[in-house]
C-alpha cells in the first residue's frame, strides 16, 4: 500500500479504526487543527499556524470573516494520531480537484495542499457558520470529520440532490447550488412553523453527508 | 464493506463507496447510522429534522396541512404531537438519521410496539401511531415497517428481565412493564442514615423496570437519553396515568426521580 | 468469568455466588436473576486512609459491589466500552472510566508524572487532569469506557509514546511515566494552559488512547 506516498515522501494518511487519523511522518509535515494530537511516537515539533489561508492576506481573510479555526504544522519522524471528539475521519484524495469543506470539519491536510476560504453565499448564513467554507486544493490526501460516518452521494445531470444545511459536510467537483423551500408547515393548530431551507446541488461531483444535523436557524425537515 | 478510503489509495478519485439513487438501498441501512426509505408515490411519516438528503422529487408537509386530514385520523393519534411530523410523499429516495445513533428499520405484523418517543424517527401509515399508557412512550400497532434510533445497537432480550429505566428502548407484545424497587437496599438501617445524611452514597439501581410475560424488551447503553419528544398532555379524568400536568419533563418521563440519598451526578463524580 | 462483549458499548457478566464483581455506580443497564448492588462504602480496598487519599484526590469513583446469582449487563452513558484482561500485570486506569471489573482484582492508587515531584502534581492539579490513577492488579477482566472507542498503542523501549493526557485511557505494563512537552508545542497552546503537556510513556507495554479530547 502507498508506496507512491513514499517516495513522493509526503505523509501517509491512515486510518485506525475509523475515528482515529494515524499519519506516519519521515521528516515531512502535515497541517492539522490545533489541539487535534492524541498521541505520536518518534520526534515531532509543533507550530501554531494563522489559519487556512496563506499570509497576511489569509488572515485578513479569516478575521473578515471570522472563521475561527486555527491551524497547527506538525513536522517529524514518527507517527502522529489525531482525533477530534470521537468524530469520524473521512479520508479524501484530491487529485488538482477542489474540496470545499466546513472548516470545522477539516482535520488535517498534506502540508503540499492549499488551502484558502472561499464564500458560499446563504448557505453559511443560514448554519450559522460564517459566510465562508475552507477550500482545499493540489494534490494529496486530506482527513474531513463528520458527526457518524459520512454518506458520499454522486451528483451528476440526471441525479441532482437535495441536502440538509445541517447534514451538509463537504463536497468537491463541479457543482451548482441552490436553495429551496423545504417544508410546508400548517399544523393543526394553525402554528405557521415558517418554512425550512435545502440546499440543492446540481452539476458533477460528490457531497459528503452526515447522520447527523447541525443546529441551524434554516429549520427543520 | 468500508465505507471509507483505503490508505494511499492514489488511483481511485475518492476512496469511500459513492451512491448515487440506482445503488443506495431500498427501505434499508446505508450504514449502521443512516436509512434510506424509498418513495414510489408512497407517504411515510418523519420525525421532523431526521432527513439529511434525498433524490428525486419529494414533498413535506406538516402533519396539520389539509390535504393530509384522512391519513393523520386513520394513522396519527397523538394530536399534540402533529408539530413534531411531517409526511414525505413523492418519488424517489430519501436518507434519514439523527444525530449519529444507530437507526434501524423495525417490521410488524399485525403487532404492537412501544417505544420511547425520542428514538421513533420514521413509520409507514400502514401503522397506527398512538400515546402510550406510560408517560414517555408511543405505541405502534398494524402491518408496516418504522424506523427508530438508539444510542449503540439495539439488545433484544426476553423477560423476565429488570432494566435500568434509562436503558428501555420499548418493549413488543405484552409483557407487563411495571416499577421495582430494591426494598433490602431502601430499608433497614442504613437505608435510614443514608436517606437521613446522605452518606455511604447510594448503588444507583434501587429502581429499575420489571418486565415478566412472554415478549421482547428492546435495550440500548445509555444514560444520557435522546431528547424526549413531548408526546403532548393527556386529557385530565380519572385513572389516565399523567394527566393533569401539562407536556411531561424530560426526568418524568423516564421515571428517573432522585430516591432519598441518590446522589447527584457531581457528587458521583467527585465521590462524595 | 469474565466481561462477554455484546456490543461495542454493552458488556454482560455472569454472576455467581462467591464471586464478586465491582461495577461504577449506575453501570448496570439490566439483569436477570437474582442480583443485589451495593454502594461499597469502605470505598475499595486499603480501608478509610486510601480512600482518604483518593478524596484528596478527586479521585474517589463511588463503586458498588455485585453479588448474587445471574446474570447483568452494564455500559454507560453510550460510551465505547473495551474490556481488559490481566493476567498478573497492573493497570493503570481513571476511576472515572472504570465501568466493572473483577473483585479478583487488587485496587490502589498512583499518581502519573510523579517524576514530576511536586511540581508535576500541581500541574495535574492546575490543568484540572487529575493524574491521580486507580490500579488494578492480579489476574481477571476490566472494563473501561472512553469516548469513541480506543485503539492501543504498542510501549516499547525503543519507542516512547507521548499522549495527550485528555485522551489518555489506560495502560499497562513495565511503564515509566512523566510529564513533557513537545517541541514548539507550548508556544502553541499558550503557557498558562494545561494542556501544555503531554504524558510520556516508556518501558514495554502499552497504552489505550481515545478518539476524543473530552474527558468523562
Amino acid at each position: 500500500m502507498g508506496t507512491a506516498g513514499y517516495l513522493r515522501c509526503v505523509a501517509m494518511f491512515r486510518l485506525q479504526g475509523s475515528k482515529v487519523l494515524a499519519v506516519d511522518m519521515t521528516g515531512d509535515a502535515v497541517k492539522a487543527k490545533n489541539g487535534s494530537m492524541v498521541a505520536y511516537d518518534g520526534q515531532m515539533a509543533f507550530k501554531k499556524m494563522s489559519g487556512g489561508g496563506e499570509g497576511l492576506r489569509g488572515m485578513v481573510t479569516r478575521r473578515l470573516t471570522g472563521e475561527q479555526m486555527t491551524v497547527m504544522e506538525v513536522k517529524g519522524h514518527g507517527t502522529c494520531w489525531f482525533a477530534d471528539r470521537a468524530s469520524e475521519i473521512n479520508l479524501v484524495n484530491l487529485q488538482g480537484d477542489k474540496l470545499y469543506v466546513e472548516s470545522s470539519n477539516l482535520l488535517a491536510t498534506d502540508a503540499g495542499l492549499r488551502t484558502g476560504t472561499s464564500f458560499t453565499g446563504m448557505r453559511g448564513a443560514s448554519q450559522g457558520n460564517g459566510l465562508f467554507t475552507t477550500t482545499v486544493e493540489g494534490h494529496g490526501q486530506a482527513a474531513i470529520m463528520s458527526d457518524g460516518p459520512a454518506v458520499v452521494l454522486r451528483v451528476s445531470s440526471q441525479y441532482p440532490l437535495t441536502v440538509d444545511p445541517g447534514a451538509y459536510v463537504a463536497h468537491q467537483g463541479n457543482l451548482r447550488q441552490s436553495f429551496q423551500s423545504g417544508v410546508t408547515f400548517r399544523t393543526l393548530m394553525g402554528e405557521g412553523g415558517g418554512e425550512a431551507f435545502q440546499i440543492r446541488f446540481e452539476g458533477d461531483g460528490l457531497v459528503y453527508v452526515q447522520p447527523s444535523e447541525r443546529n441551524t436557524i434554516a429549520g427543520d425537515v | 464493506m468500508s465505507p471509507y478510503g483505503t490508505p494511499g489509495g492514489f488511483g481511485t478519485p475518492a476512496g469511500p463507496t459513492v451512491f448515487d439513487p440506482a445503488t443506495l438501498p431500498c427501505d434499508d441501512n446505508v450504514n449502521a447510522y443512516t436509512f434510506c426509505v424509498e418513495l414510489k408515490g408512497s407517504q411515510w411519516f418523519l420525525q421532523k429534522g431526521k432527513m439529511i438528503a434525498y433524490y428525486g422529487s419529494m414533498e413535506f408537509n406538516g402533519v396539520g396541512h389539509g390535504r393530509l386530514d384522512r391519513l393523520v385520523r386513520t394513522s396519527f393519534h397523538s394530536p399534540l404531537h402533529a408539530s413534531d411530523w411531517v409526511v414525505a410523499e413523492g418519488s424517489g429516495k430519501m436518507l434519514l438519521a439523527d444525530r449519529a445513533f444507530d437507526v434501524n428499520s423495525y417490521d410488524l405484523e399485525d403487532g404492537n410496539l412501544t417505544i420511547r418517543s425520542g428514538n421513533l424517527l420514521a413509520f409507514q401509515p400502514t401503522l397506527a401511531l398512538k400515546q402510550s399508557i406510560v408517560p414517555g412512550f408511543l405505541t405502534l400497532i398494524g402491518t408496516g415497517k418504522f424506523v427508530a434510533a438508539s444510542n449503540g445497537p439495539v439488545v433484544f432480550m426476553e423477560p423476565p428481565i429488570r432494566v435500568d429505566p434509562q436503558a428501555l428502548v420499548g418493549w413488543a407484545d405484552c409483557p407487563s412493564p411495571c416499577h421495582h424497587y430494591d426494598h433490602g437496599y431502601m430499608t433497614g438501617v442504613m437505608g435510614g442514615l443514608r436517606a437521613l445524611t446522605g452518606l455511604g452514597g447510594a448503588s444507583g439501581e434501587e429502581h429499575q423496570f420489571e418486565f415478566v410475560g412472554a415478549g421482547t424488551v428492546l435495550l440500548q447503553s445509555t444514560e444520557t437519553l435522546l431528547a424526549e419528544q413531548a408526546t403532548g398532555a393527556v386529557p385530565s379524568g380519572a385513572g389516565v396515568p399523567g394527566a393533569g400536568g401539562t407536556h411531561t419533563s424530560p426526568s418524568q418521563t423516564a421515571g428517573t426521580q432522585r430516591l432519598p440519598g441518590q446522589l447527584g451526578d457531581l457528587q458521583r463524580r467527585f465521590g462524595l | 468469568m469474565g466481561f462477554r462483549e455484546i456490543n461495542s458499548r454493552m458488556v454482560e457478566a455472569t454472576v455467581v455466588p462467591g464471586q464478586k464483581l465491582f461495577s461504577q455506580r449506575g453501570a448496570m443497564l439490566a439483569y436477570k436473576g437474582d442480583v443485589s448492588f451495593t454502594p461499597n462504602m469502605a470505598g475499595g480496598q486499603g480501608g478509610i486512609m486510601s480512600m482518604i487519599g483518593r478524596r484528596v484526590a478527586n479521585e474517589d469513583t463511588p463503586l458498588m459491589a455485585v453479588e448474587g446469582s445471574g446474570t447483568v449487563l452494564f455500559g454507560h452513558g453510550g460510551h465505547h466500552v473495551q474490556v481488559i484482561n490481566l493476567s498478573g500485570d497492573t493497570l493503570c486506569v481513571e476511576a472515572d472510566r472504570l465501568l466493572a471489573f473483577e473483585g479478583t482484582l487488587q485496587q490502589g492508587t498512583m499518581f502519573l508524572g510523579s517524576q514530576g515531584g511536586v511540581m508535576g502534581m500541581v500541574r495535574g492539579q492546575i490543568s484540572g487532569q487529575g493524574l491521580f490513577t486507580t490500579t488494578l492488579k492480579g489476574h481477571g477482566a476490566v472494563a473501561v469506557m472512553a469516548h469513541g472507542g480506543v485503539f492501543e498503542i504498542p510501549i516499547t523501549p525503543q519507542r516512547p509514546v507521548h499522549v495527550d493526557p485528555q485522551a489518555y485511557v489506560a495502560h499497562h505494563g513495565d511503564v515509566r511515566n512523566k510529564l513533557s512537552t513537545a517541541l514548539g508545542w507550548r508556544d502553541m497552546v499558550g503557557r498558562g494552559s494545561g494542556e501544555a503537556f503531554q504524558l510520556e510513556l516508556s518501558g514495554s507495554g502499552a497504552v489505550y488512547v481515545q478518539a476524543s479530547e473530552e474527558k468523562l
